[in-house]
């Protein structure tokens, strides 16, 4: 039959394996990575497809800016930059300056045309202040940015692009 | 003769019980420490149900009425954290307290003292876990899993969890060697491992499973603790770690836990079904076997929580087939305890209600699991409701269906007297109803798209979740049947005769009813059967 030794040794076993098993879950970090160096699971990016060599290689492009205001409306819209040779694949960055000239708060809201229209899917806006509405104070002045890429989808007939902005006010959202 | 430390033979304990609160705190009787676990597991279980009274509150129709979203998602995590570590484990390992020195024969457990320092770390634990609610940034939000990158941000409450998962993890250690040793060391003569009853082999080996699995739980959060403080990045993927490793260590614990929650009940229903049925249970050995498979494939599926990681195709399969290939040990068992009915004559007292209900409804768990195993439809059901259903069927149904059987059961040994049973009836029928209405619309709610973890969501899932609102609210409040029915059979039950279960025959209903403070002091010379059958008891001393 067991005695009070026995219960100690397998108590001390038993603990042993508590902390072998603790160390195990650190283990667990190394491990994990050799196996999938070992087995190529984690491996996002392989050998062969390297990045390219210039990121940039696209077709060039001109760009025109715009922006139109409907009468009566209180905005000053003005790109900038007028124009811009890029090309695809590209970051571009151009500055909008939006005035609001009324001497109310004024809501509004900016939505993009691309001419010609068959171009627009191939402008993927990153940041711009379309996306969501502005609010103005009286007589207040801001500069936004609009930052995109023309991706190297673009049909090779379109050489040449308009983006313009029209802003409306969004009259029942005043305050 | 087997060797208990620090309890029979310190000479204070000897005789009778100490009075007043000192018998608790001080406690080493394996009785009064089963005792403390299973009070606490109540305590942690309405706790727990509270706050998912609260959760379905919120989800009864859509839009925001209760709780800011924040509070919502520490309502889940600490719903699950508490539910898993606080109710049904410490429950598990209460009844092993309990009766498992009667069953196999020892006069207590092997390391006494040490089982007192296993009780009293929970209620610190709890306590952390509960203040963590009041603390700057509130209690943890990260759901129980704990997942980085959420888990490596967020404010104090998170370290309060860290720190509670640690206190716990030492207290299931503790528990857990003493139950291995105590199984080994101390069964009486005649009471071999091949005769042992299923509840005794399913707790050595939830024990085993605890041993090895607590401590990377432990080694995981401990990782979540260094990145948040000490600088390392284990899973920051800015500073070279990755956050995907967090959910591979973490499942590594996991998927064996959730085996924690179940060999236990799987070892309950297997003493209780016979009993009822009158009939030695089918397949003894086949059962055996089944348990210390499932618990060995358990290391070896827990990707299958992990589908939608970015896993290569190889290795979604080996998780797949691997996580299916467990449903056939489980099937095994399903077989066996209906087997065991089979041409039984059987009663439908509460227990056996219990384990049937068990039986059923564990089985609808286990095939959504095997739906849930096929990668290409888990890829459309992960973190949708359906998991949650899922993982409802077996541990409500399941682990807590079991717990009630046991108790039941076991009720009339422990206090010497009968509950209720046209409440424990009604507190089963009552259950059973209203925790498929809480817990059957999930399913569709998940093949529906419906996220988990969410305070809103769609118009269209409105129906479904006002059903299940309402069953959960219901289910919740039938608990308190329970309640009462304990309280008041404890203060004014009928006496309980020597043997409440015509078909019981094993070794704890050998022995008086209620059972004696220090039962075995002299270990008994048995002939055992299957599972625990007791052919003849010769000797065993009580006082
Ligand atoms: C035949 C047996 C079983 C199979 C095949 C199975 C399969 C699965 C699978 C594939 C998942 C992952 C679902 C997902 O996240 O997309 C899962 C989740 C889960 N299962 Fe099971 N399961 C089985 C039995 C059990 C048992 C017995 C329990 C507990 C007593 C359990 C508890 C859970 C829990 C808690 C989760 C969700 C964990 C979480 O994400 O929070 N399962 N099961
Ligand atoms: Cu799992």
């Amino acid at each position: 039959m067991a005695s009070r030794t026995d219960n100690r040794i397998l108590l001390r076993k038993f603990l042993l394996i508590a902390l072998l098993m603790f160390g195990f879950a650190w283990a667990l970090v190394p491990l994990y990575r050799v196996i999938c160096e070992v087995t190529g699971i984690n491996q996002l990016v392989k050998a062969g497809d390297a990045p390219e060599e210039n990121p940039v290689a696209g077709v060039p492009v001109t760009l025109d800016f715009d922006a139109t205001v409907q009468p009566g409306l209180p905005w000053q819209v003005v790109p900038l930059v007028r124009r811009v040779e890029g090309r695809t694949g590209e970051f571009i960055r151009v500055d909008y300056e939006i005035t609001n000239r009324s001497d109310r708060r004024v809501i509004g809201q900016a939505v993009p045309r691309y001419l010609p229209a068959a171009a627009g899917p191939h402008v993927q806006k990153l940041d711009c202040f379309c996306f969501k509405e502005q609010a103005f104070e009286p007589g207040e002045t801001r500069r936004f940015p609009v930052v995109f890429v023309v991706d190297k989808a673009l049909p090779s007939e379109i050489g040449r692009i308009t983006l313009a902005y029209s802003v409306f006010s969004l009259p029942g959202r005043e305050p | 003769m087997a060797t208990v430390e620090d309890s029979a033979h310190l000479p204070h304990d000897a005789h009778g019980k100490p009075g007043g609160w000192a018998r608790w705190v001080y406690a080493t009787n394996h009785k009064d420490i089963g005792t403390l676990y299973l009070w606490f597991a109540f305590a942690m279980f309405i706790s727990g149900g509270v706050m998912a009274l609260a959760i379905r509150a919120e989800l009864f129709m859509p839009g925001l009425q209760f709780w800011q979203p924040e509070l919502f998602n520490q309502l889940t995590t600490l719903h699950g954290l508490v539910m898993v570590f606080g109710a049904i484990m410490p429950a598990f390992t209460g009844l092993a307290n309990w009766m498992l020195p009667l069953m196999i024969g020892a006069p207590d457990m092997a390391f006494a003292r040490m089982n007192n320092w296993s009780f009293w770390l929970l209620p610190p634990a709890a306590l952390l876990l509960m203040l963590s609610f009041w603390v700057p940034g509130g209690a943890a939000a990260a759901g129980w899993t704990l997942y980085a990158p959420l888990s490596t941000q967020g404010g104090m409450g998170m370290d309060l969890t860290i720190f509670a998962i640690h206190i716990l993890g030492v207290s299931s250690v503790m528990g857990a060697i003493n139950i291995v040793v105590t199984v080994l060391n101390l069964r009486a003569p005649g009471m071999g491992l091949m005769q042992m009853p299923m509840f005794a082999w399913a707790s050595l080996i939830t024990a085993y499973l605890i041993i090895a699995v607590m401590p990377v739980l432990a080694g995981v959060v401990t990782m979540v603790l260094t990145d948040r403080h000490f600088g390392t990045h284990f899973f920051n993927a800015a500073g070279g770690g990755d956050p995907v490793m967090y959910q591979h260590i973490f499942w590594f614990f996991g998927h064996p836990e959730v085996y924690i929650m179940a060999l236990p009940a799987f070892g309950i229903v297997s003493q209780v079904i016979p009993t009822f049925a009158r009939k030695p249970l089918f397949g003894y050995a086949s059962m055996v076997y089944a348990t210390a498979s499932i618990a060995i494939l358990s290391f070896m599926v827990w990707a299958h929580h992990m589908f939608t990681t970015g896993m290569p195709a190889t290795a979604q399969l080996f998780f797949m087939y691997a996580t299916m290939l467990i449903a056939v040990p489980t099937g095994v068992k399903v077989f066996n305890w209906v087997a065991t009915m089979w041409e039984g004559s059987m009663t439908f007292e509460t227990p056996m209600l219990f384990a049937i209900g068990f039986v059923m409804l564990f089985t609808i768990g286990g095939l959504s699991g095997v739906i849930l195993s096929v990668a290409a439809v888990d890829v459309q059901l992960q973190d949708s409701y359906y998991v949650v259903a899922h993982f409802h069927y077996v541990l409500v149904a399941g682990a807590l269906f079991s717990l009630f059987a046991a108790v039941y059961y076991w009720f009339p040994k422990m206090t010497g007297k009968m509950y209720s049973e046209g409440l424990g009836k009604l507190h089963f029928w009552w259950s059973l109803l209203w925790f498929n209405v809480t817990f059957f619309p999930m399913h569709f709610l998940g093949l529906a798209g419906m996220p988990r973890r969410i305070p809103d969501y769609a118009l269209q899932f409105t129906d479904f979740n006002a059903i299940s609102s309402v069953g959960a609210m219901m289910f919740g409040l039938g608990q308190l049947i329970f309640f009462y029915n304990m309280v008041r059979s404890i203060r004014h039950g009928k006496e309980a005769p020597q043997l409440p279960w015509e078909g019981a025959n094993t070794l704890e209903w050998k022995i008086p009813t209620p059972a004696p403070y220090h039962s075995f002091v002299e270990a008994p010379e048995l002939k055992a059967g299957d599972n625990g059958v007791i052919l003849s008891m010769q000797g065993g001393e009580h006082h």
